[in-house]
């Protein structure tokens, strides 16, 4: 368990492609810099989705962990 | 990515989901989407036609469980809900091409508000496919 300060989470259990992402990038968008975003899923596509994602869009990947078949991302907002 | 350009020809409901799908994910980074709806798809840019897509060929029986699936994984399941959650983003442009909304019935009286509107094929190729950093045609 990470024990990184999460500012939000957002819960993406059940969804799929493209929800994740869509949904991912407007809560991003809601928070200000700095903010940590924790990103729960189950879509195995986030596995790689996000890393790239946060790559692409200058965020920063604190942690990754998944435990029971639940994908757990700590994102801090650099922009 | 900056742009993106999509040519939709394939009307079924199944197989329209994946540009629609592809645009609402790079819509949501923030890049501007260009779609053209050719041949029968440009009849999903009706509220009608969008509302009749159906799976066809040998997947035809398993509707029910495509659309269970497609509202599992957090999309609207009818197409027009889709389009109108694309619009939402800002991002999307949706374009008829005018032969195909003259052979298959799309004029500007019934095509949806969310639509820009009816365009020649050779503006969206050369102004919008042409220029885009990334082509897709489905």
């Amino acid at each position: 368990m990470s024990e990184t300060q999460v500012t939000s989470t957002l819960d993406t259990t059940g969804k799929c492609c493209p929800m994740p992402m869509v949904e991912t990038n407007k809560a991003i968008k809601a928070l200000a810099i700095g903010d940590v975003l924790e990103i729960i899923a189950t879509d195995v596509g986030t596995r790689k989705d996000i890393p790239s994602w946060c790559e692409r869009m200058g965020q920063s990947l604190l942690s990754m962990t998944e435990e029971g078949g639940v994908l757990r991302y700590h994102v801090r907002k650099n922009r | 990515m900056n742009s993106m350009a999509i040519v939709v020809r394939d009307d079924s409901y199944d197989k329209i989901l994946t540009p629609l799908a592809f645009a609402y994910l790079t819509a949501s980074e923030g890049t501007q989407v260009d779609m053209l709806f050719v041949n029968w798809a440009v009849k999903a840019l009706t509220a009608e036609g969008a509302a009749a897509l159906r799976i066809d060929g040998q997947h035809a029986a398993e509707e029910a469980m495509v659309r269970e699936g497609v509202a599992k994984a957090g999309l609207p399941p009818e197409v027009y809900d889709i389009i109108k959650a694309l619009k939402g983003t800002g991002c999307v442009n949706f374009y008829a091409c005018s032969l195909a909304g003259a052979i298959f019935g799309v004029n500007e009286g019934n095509l949806i508000p969310e639509a820009e509107g009816i365009v020649g094929a050779a503006w969206f190729l050369n102004e919008k496919a042409a220029k885009a950093d990334h082509y897709q045609y489905f």
